[in-house]
């Protein structure tokens, strides 16, 4: 065998990955925007300006405002792959066929999730107060009132996701775009306020920013009568995507189940 | 509502559309539809132990997908246990124990066996009381007692099939619906799942549909047996029936002493007598003679016998040639 030969060979080794590549065509598309946006996330973390910015919105330190952020954005990410976790499409097909509704699955798969995601939640906030020293004021019932508010916009995320996932079998758009999304318009780690003024209408539109934004508040001394006007539009939207992530969701597995592709991940 | 029937299906059709991948431009690429189960009327007894063979592709794994309600129809209905599988999916599933031809993926292998079905029994409203003692019912049943506390990722290909097997029978359906059960196994375990399945319904009186590829298997333990072609059933019946059904022609072989050229040269005039042939046999004595006779119909075998037995030609032999199964299932497939 000749070099030609195994330069062939492997000519077509690159072309059979090449071929499976391009057909998960909504995967190609996250990688490009994965690359974007972690870019740019980084690059306005360290600017400046954003020290100056939390202290103003926020009367804190930046410290408190990054830890804050960081142990919340352990709950986006658990609840915007809750859903997508639980399509083991074997495991799907099995409990399909026996009397369990589509709540009960959704709700039964996620919630060990919420659990773990919590005690991830508080060795970050224990570590913040033990190890870094932040100071926390936490309103137990305005906490409990963002908290499910954002939980369950990111779970209505995460049935979008996950229905896409099932109909398209590769790339989970959601679960991958919104993290991404939210750590550069999100007020997770620098407030989107250091954003050119047409990237923070961007944050403006995205339930992430009321999110991050009342749950720092909140933690940090604010009422929830000062922090209502983000909740409510925290709760507008959550009333808008919980439903309409159930709905697509379902579609997703319905059109599944009657293409018959259910199982074909 | 009860019903005579365990699995009726009327008019039921399911088809595909899928586009020819990875040729041609993406926007030009060719859809094709396909009737996967093409308007299937079919009626299965309770008790019955029904067999559906069928070659790879032919649907056998679609109806089950139907029955079970994961795949919706296109058309027509079907009724498992009286219930209807578009309008009362819950009631249809409360009566259907199904095990799919690659069931044991659906467990959890970090899991032992009794912890993945405790998980299933609550999915199948077994009640929280009886849960423990049905479990380990169902892990004897199936031999599983010993290893029921295993992790599920160091079972057996066997024990992994027995637990699946398992988790079918958990809520005690009255129906079983059962893709492939043996498809995969060695033939040791392929025979107890075999036994298991013809003792259950024997002993319990459950309806089973039993898919299988492999057709002595449906031959040994099946009650009666439909043949899925393209979709379609295109024959039904016992074994035995579905045999008869090749046989136009009637093959005999006889071994007889001290018959002369001349009997046998009459013989093969015989009407109904097709073909008339002296085999070659070192084994035979030197006074035998092997024939062997193709006759229009068993009904012609009378005559040969009186003809041996009115010149009192000594009959050291017979034996007919049964079709197999097999035989009928290739001629079958191959007339449809």
């Amino acid at each position: 065998m000749g070099a030609v030969d195994e330069l062939e060979k492997i000519w077509y080794f690159m072309k059979r990955d090449m071929i499976s590549f391009s057909t998960y065509k909504t995967n190609i598309a996250i990688l490009v925007f994965s690359a974007v946006f972690g870019a740019l996330s980084y690059a306005y973390l360290g600017q400046s300006s954003v020290n100056q910015l939390v202290i103003e919105k926020f009367h804190t330190n930046f410290t408190t405002y990054l830890i804050i952020g960081l142990a919340f954005n352990t709950y986006l990410g658990q609840a915007l792959t809750l859903v997508q976790k639980t399509i083991n499409p074997w495991a799907l097909e099995e409990v399909l066929v026996s009397p369990t509704s589509l709540t009960t699955f959704i709700i039964g798969s996620s919630i060990w999730g919420f659990v773990w995601s919590t005690a991830v939640v508080a060795v970050y906030l224990l570590i913040g107060v033990y190890v870094f020293g932040i100071t926390l004021a936490v309103n137990v019932l305005g906490t409990l009132i963002v908290l499910v508010l954002g939980i369950g916009t990111f779970i209505g995320f995460s049935m979008i996701g996950s229905g896409v996932l099932i109909l398209t079998k590769q790339g989970d758009p959601v679960a991958a775009l919104i993290p991404l999304a939210t750590s550069l318009f999100g007020n997770v780690l620098f407030p989107p306020q250091v954003l050119p003024s047409f990237l923070q209408l961007v944050a403006y539109v995205t339930p992430p920013y009321y999110f991050f934004t009342s749950i720092k508040l909140i933690l940090t001394g604010a009422t929830l009568a000062s922090i209502m006007p983000d909740v409510e539009i925290l709760a507008v939207m959550c009333a808008i995507i919980v439903p309409l992530g159930y709905a697509a969701y379902a579609w997703c597995l319905k059109t599944s189940r009657k293409n018959g592709t259910l199982s074909w991940f | 509502m009860p019903s005579e029937n365990a699995i009726e299906t009327i008019n039921l059709t399911k088809r595909f559309t899928s586009k020819n991948a990875n040729e041609g431009a993406f926007f030009r690429r060719k859809t094709v539809t396909v009737n996967a189960i093409d308007s299937i009327d079919l009626t299965i007894k309770k008790g019955e132990l029904f067999g559906l063979l069928g070659p790879n592709g032919a649907g056998k794994t679609t109806l089950v997908k139907v029955l079970c309600t994961l795949l919706p129809p296109d058309s027509g209905t079907a009724l498992i246990n009286g219930y209807d599988i578009v309008k009362q999916q819950m009631q249809v599933k409360s009566s259907l124990g199904t095990l799919f031809s690659v069931g044991e993926r659906g467990f959890f292998w970090r899991l032992n066996g009794y912890r993945n079905l405790e998980f299933y029994a609550s999915t199948y409203n077994v009640p929280r009381r009886k849960r423990q003692e049905r479990i380990m019912e169902v892990l004897k049943l199936v031999g599983l007692e010993n290893s029921a506390f295993e992790l599920f990722q160091k079972y057996s290909g066997g024990m992994k099939r027995k637990l699946a097997l398992a988790r079918t029978l958990l809520p005690d359906p009255p129906v079983i619906l059962l893709d492939e059960p043996t498809t995969g196994l060695d033939v040791i375990s392929a025979r107890n799942v075999r036994d298991f399945v013809k003792r259950t319904v024997s002993e319990t009186g459950k309806t089973v549909l039993y898919t299988t590829h492999y057709i002595e298997e449906a031959a040994q333990i099946c009650t009666r047996i439909g043949i899925l072609k393209q979709g379609k059933i295109i024959a039904l019946g016992t074994a035995d029936a579905l045999k008869e059904k090749i046989k136009n022609e009637e093959l005999i072989h006889l071994t007889v002493e001290q018959m002369t050229q001349a009997q046998i040269d009459e013989m093969r005039a015989l009407e109904g007598v097709i073909e008339l042939s002296e085999v070659t046999d070192p084994t035979l004595m030197p006074e035998e003679h092997a024939l062997g006779i193709k006759l229009k119909s068993v009904d012609m075998l009378p005559q040969v016998f009186d003809y041996i037995f009115e010149r009192r030609i000594k009959l050291v032999n017979f034996k007919r040639d049964e079709p197999t199964l097999e035989d009928a299932f290739i001629e079958l497939t191959k007339r449809a």
